[in-house]
């Protein structure tokens, strides 16, 4: 074929009635005339017209020739087939609707999962070469750690590696809006963070060199979201001030829409380091860095190991080195990756039991269309032909069932993101974007080819004389035997599904029974953080903690109120070293400080000497509390029977930027351990201090209520608003609700796969109740017969669900076994849980069971009430 | 039609038609199957209705043209002329013929 002759080819396409229309009008203008002539040679008009038409040709044959000729022939076969395909569709709307919709199910599912694996897995990060962003650690026998502000000085003079090192470190603090103060999140980073990122901004700048140095005027960059939501997307934004914690700040710049909004801070401001923060002991940064270009993130190892000996005569923890690691692969921590896997898993299990569904549907379909098929082989329409229009069908109905899965997929998107946001990083950027598109395109072709060859193969095969003279009497045939595969591989499929979620739901419920070690019931919680400015020091800040519990202590419907740095649950943000002066090796232990209500509050109880006391305050004997952990320790490994009363060494984390001073305190307390690092984590050594003795400023409020938590709420809020209007209460959260949210990790892989079990649990019992209401159909005349020579409807019944059951059990075993297979998988994900649980595989295979016989009771029950002298008459 | 006429040699059709035209000016379809017949003297069997695909092949590559007209029955057809590349082609065609002729001939010639 020339290509010149294609545009006019492919417009014939579209011209098509058009163009037929003509080659009509020429064929009997040819024969008229050739009438006429024959006509004047003296023939009879009978003998005439005969005469045009013989002369003429096969004229049907002429016209195929001619379209052949006009355009594509294959393509115009193809807008046939569409258009066939269509109206087929149309003529039966219910399985249009049943297969469209398994489809769009699966392709819906499976394009909103993909998003997040993309997002999340699969895309590069979405900032400029990417693979050059690192995050810089010191490492230690035990993992990273973060690193000193002197070190972190080290690391930025190393130009020939780094383009761009920036510290970055979250703040709360508390933004004046006119009206009730408000708290915010943002980070104190270096001047040439945003270079780390290689972000510009949409408004403005970003920090200039130098604005990190003492002294520089306070300036603050926006994320677009915030500037948006806070400031209606104000143009003369730049001509504005934020008052973080009381003090005016320029905003300079705002940053361009993207990553920067789905992170938790909506400020930016320059991190200026203290006179007392210019030290080599306290570890409280984690650094990320952007590498030269050209430099391998292997390269920068190498070079921060030579620094690191180098460094040698100043930095003490003389086992511990520097490492480089690439930037994304913190940001996906193993839990999530293995969540996010194993939903994706899921979602593709329920695609191929949809699109086994589907094939099974067109199977049967095509059992009532063989005639059909046949008699246009009859009339000439080749295999190969036929295939493609069966094919061109299955594409119709992948297409609508694409096109409504992508709907479907954009529509749990939007209702998954706020759902799952939390859980994923802030690059994650969760839309229906084209890879998406493309994944769902890939997924309708795969899916064509799994519901459209097989039966379009198989439709279009068979004799044609044994499809024609066979009739619709009591064939199940081979046909059968694939579709009942099929059936059996979907009920496979669920119950893999299902005994994942069995697992899963199993692992939950034993999670969520771990004890806590606290109370939780009516007790809230919220966050304050002391801005440096009206708390400068440390001693201001322990009288606002007397002062704050004294008032809440008086609100109506309060019983106890406390002070506490972190919750329950919700790690310990130090850890330090408890110094034993019979020891050589000191002892890593979590540093926890609180007031001395707290243990009271959450009801923990002291097991030896007492807790921490009021009168545990500034200028009285320094004193640390441990809890069972820290004691058995002490026994079992030191030897030492009673902690209590002993003095230990502690290096103790300042106020601000007061850096951390070695204090010699004395045990005065074993308390029993609660759960600090999450149910799942076994307790940590943990070693609580008086906030009074060694204030902190970001603190919790922990207050158990007489009634209802959430009721004494505005009192609350009142009682700190009349100590300082200026303060904003965060994260207020009931326990309960702290509890719900360190266990998210585990929950939302659990009802993603639960969902999805029970989806795939109805698709299989659809596939089932479809396979055996056709058996039913087909095999009236032999019901009929059987029940004639004396079976009982309860016989015909027990023949069908037995047959089901047989499926059923094949199905279930396939689906134990594949259970089995996928143990490891699941491992990892599971809480004191075996995966190979009986109990919860148990109840998997029931749950299978019942649903699947109540998939083949309506059929069998039809096939019990076939009443035999009506079958044998209508067949004659 | 009697069983000794052969059909029309494969290939040459266009080359008929275009030479058709050439001489006789634009005409319609009915007409150019005529002249060929004519001119053939029954030698050659043509299916009238085969010049119709070949008319619109031709016309496809550009060597023919189409017009409404009016035929000799008061009907409206399409009356076919040669245009400019037709012309050429219709030198290079008889001169391919010309040269497979000539070959052909050669070689019955050696032959005998």
């Amino acid at each position: 074929m020339k290509l010149h002759s294609m545009p006019g080819r492919l417009l014939a396409l579209f011209r098509r009635r058009k163009l037929d229309q003509e080659v009509d009008d020429e064929i009997l203008a040819h024969l008229e005339l050739a009438e006429l002539d024959a006509r004047a040679a003296g023939l009879t008009p009978e003998e005439s017209r005969q005469a045009a038409r013989r002369n003429f040709g096969g004229i049907e044959q002429m016209k195929e020739d001619h379209r052949d000729h006009r355009s594509v022939p294959w393509m115009e076969n193809l807008v046939r087939d569409f258009r066939y395909g269509m109206g087929s569709l149309a003529r039966d709307p219910g399985f249009a609707v049943v297969a469209i919709g398994l489809l769009a199910l699966g392709i819906g599912a499976n394009s909103a999962m993909f998003s997040i694996v993309d997002a999340v897995l699969l895309k590069p990060l979405p900032f400029p070469e990417p693979e050059r962003m690192v995050r810089l650690w010191e490492s230690t026998p035990q993992g990273h750690n973060g690193t000193t502000t002197l070190t972190f000085l080290d690391w930025k003079r190393q130009d020939d590696l780094f383009d761009a090192v920036s510290v970055e470190n979250n703040e709360k603090v508390t933004m004046a809006t006119g009206g009730d103060p408000i708290r915010v999140s943002g980070k104190e980073v270096s001047a040439d963070y945003f270079q780390v990122f290689g972000v510009r901004p949409q408004i403005g700048r970003t920090f200039a060199r130098g604005e990190d140095q003492p002294g520089a005027a306070r300036v603050v960059v926006l994320s677009n979201a915030f500037w948006r939501t806070q400031f209606a997307s104000d143009p003369g934004i730049l001509k504005r001030e934020l008052v973080l914690d009381g003090e005016p700040h320029r905003i300079i710049g705002v940053l361009p829409t993207g990553s920067f909004d789905r992170d938790d801070a909506v400020f930016w401001k320059p991190m200026i380091f203290a006179p007392d923060q210019m030290n080599r002991g306290q570890h409280w940064l984690t650094p990320i860095a952007r590498l030269r270009s050209g430099v391998t993130i292997e390269q920068a190892r190498a070079k921060m190991t030579m620094l690191r000996a180098s460094l040698n005569a100043v930095i003490y923890q003389k086992d511990w080195g520097f490492t480089v690691e690439p930037f994304a692969r913190l940001l996906v921590g193993d839990t999530l990756r293995r969540s996010i896997y194993l939903a994706f898993g899921a979602v593709l299990m329920v695609l191929l039991i949809a699109c086994a569904n589907v094939a099974n549907l067109m199977l049967t379909r095509g059992t009532t269309r063989r005639k059909e098929m046949a008699v246009r082989a009859a009339l000439g329409a080749s295999r190969s032909r036929l295939i493609v229009q069966l094919l061109t069908e299955s594409f119709v109905l992948c297409l609508l069932g694409g096109a409504a899965g992508v709907a479907l997929g954009a529509l749990l998107l939007h209702a998954l993101t706020p759902l799952v946001r939390a859980t994923l990083p802030f690059t994650a950027d969760l839309s229906m974007d084209l890879r998406v598109l493309g994944f769902a395109a890939a997924a309708v072709m795969a899916v064509l080819i799994l519901t459209g060859l097989l039966p379009s193969l198989r439709t279009s095969f068979g004799g044609l004389s044994n499809v024609l003279n066979q009739a619709a009497r009591g064939s199940s045939g081979s046909s059968a035997t694939v579709r009942r595969t099929i059936v059996i591989g979907e009920v496979a499929a669920s119950v893999v599904l299902i005994c994942g979620a069995a697992l899963l739901f199993k692992s939950l419920e034993r999670l969520q029974e771990v004890d806590a070690g606290v109370r939780i019931d009516r007790v809230i919680t919220m966050s304050i953080d002391l801005p440096s400015s009206a708390y400068p020091s440390p001693r201001s800040a322990a009288r606002f903690y007397e002062t704050v519990v004294q008032r809440l202590q008086a609100v109506p419907g309060v019983e106890q109120a406390s002070v506490s740095q972190g919750l329950p649950l919700q790690g310990v943000q130090w850890g330090e070293y408890m110094r034993l002066p019979e020891v050589q090796e000191p002892l890593l232990v979590r540093l926890k400080f609180v007031d001395s209500w707290y243990f009271r509050t959450l009801q923990i109880p002291v097991e030896a000497g007492r807790g921490l006391e009021y009168t545990d305050r500034a200028g009285a004997p320094p004193v640390v509390v441990i809890n069972q952990e820290v004691a058995r320790y002490l026994s079992k490994t030191l030897g030492i029977a009673n902690p209590v009363g002993r003095m230990v060494g502690i290096d103790v984390p300042g106020y601000g930027p007061i850096p951390e001073a070695l204090v010699k305190v004395q045990i005065v307390g074993i308390i029993r351990s609660e759960r600090t690092a999450g149910l799942n984590a076994p307790p940590e050594l943990v070693a609580y201090m008086p906030l009074a003795q060694s204030p902190q400023q970001d603190i919790k409020l922990v207050i158990r209520t007489l009634s209802a938590p959430a009721a004494a709420m505005p009192a609350i809020r009142e009682a700190v608003r009349q100590i300082d209007p200026n303060l904003a209460l965060g994260d207020v959260m009931t326990m309960k609700q702290v509890k719900e949210q360190s266990v998210l990790w585990a929950r939302q892989p659990t009802w993603v796969v639960g969902a999805f079990a029970v989806v795939a649990a109805l698709m299989a019992a659809l596939g089932l109740y479809g396979v055996l209401a056709h058996a039913v159909t087909q095999q009236r005349r032999e019901i009929g017969i059987r029940m004639a020579v004396g079976a009982s409807s309860g016989n015909v019944l027990a023949h069908i669900l037995r047959g089901a059951l047989s499926m059923l059990i094949v199905g279930l075993a396939g689906g134990l076994a594949g259970a089995f297979a996928l143990t490891r998988v699941l491992k990892s994900l599971l809480f004191q849980v075996s995966a190979l649980d009986p109990a919860a595989l148990a109840v998997a295979c029931v749950l299978m069971t019942l649903v699947g016989i109540l998939a083949a009771w309506i059929p069998a029950n039809r096939a019990a009430r076939v009443d035999p002298m009506t079958v044998l008459r209508d067949e004659g | 039609m009697s069983k000794e006429k052969a059909d029309v040699p494969y290939g040459t059709l266009d080359l008929l038609i275009l030479k058709t035209l050439a001489t006789l000016g634009p005409m319609h379809g009915y007409r150019i199957a005529r002249r060929i017949e004519q001119v053939a003297e029954n030698l050659v069997r043509l299916n009238q209705g085969s010049i119709y695909p070949a008319l619109m092949r031709l016309e496809q590559q550009g060597w023919i043209r189409t017009q409404w007209g009016i035929s000799e029955t008061k009907r409206k057809v399409k009356f076919y002329s040669l245009t400019k590349a037709g012309l050429k082609q219709l030198s290079i065609e008889i001169a391919s013929w010309e040269r497979a002729t000539a070959l052909v001939a050669r070689f019955l010639e050696a032959e005998s």
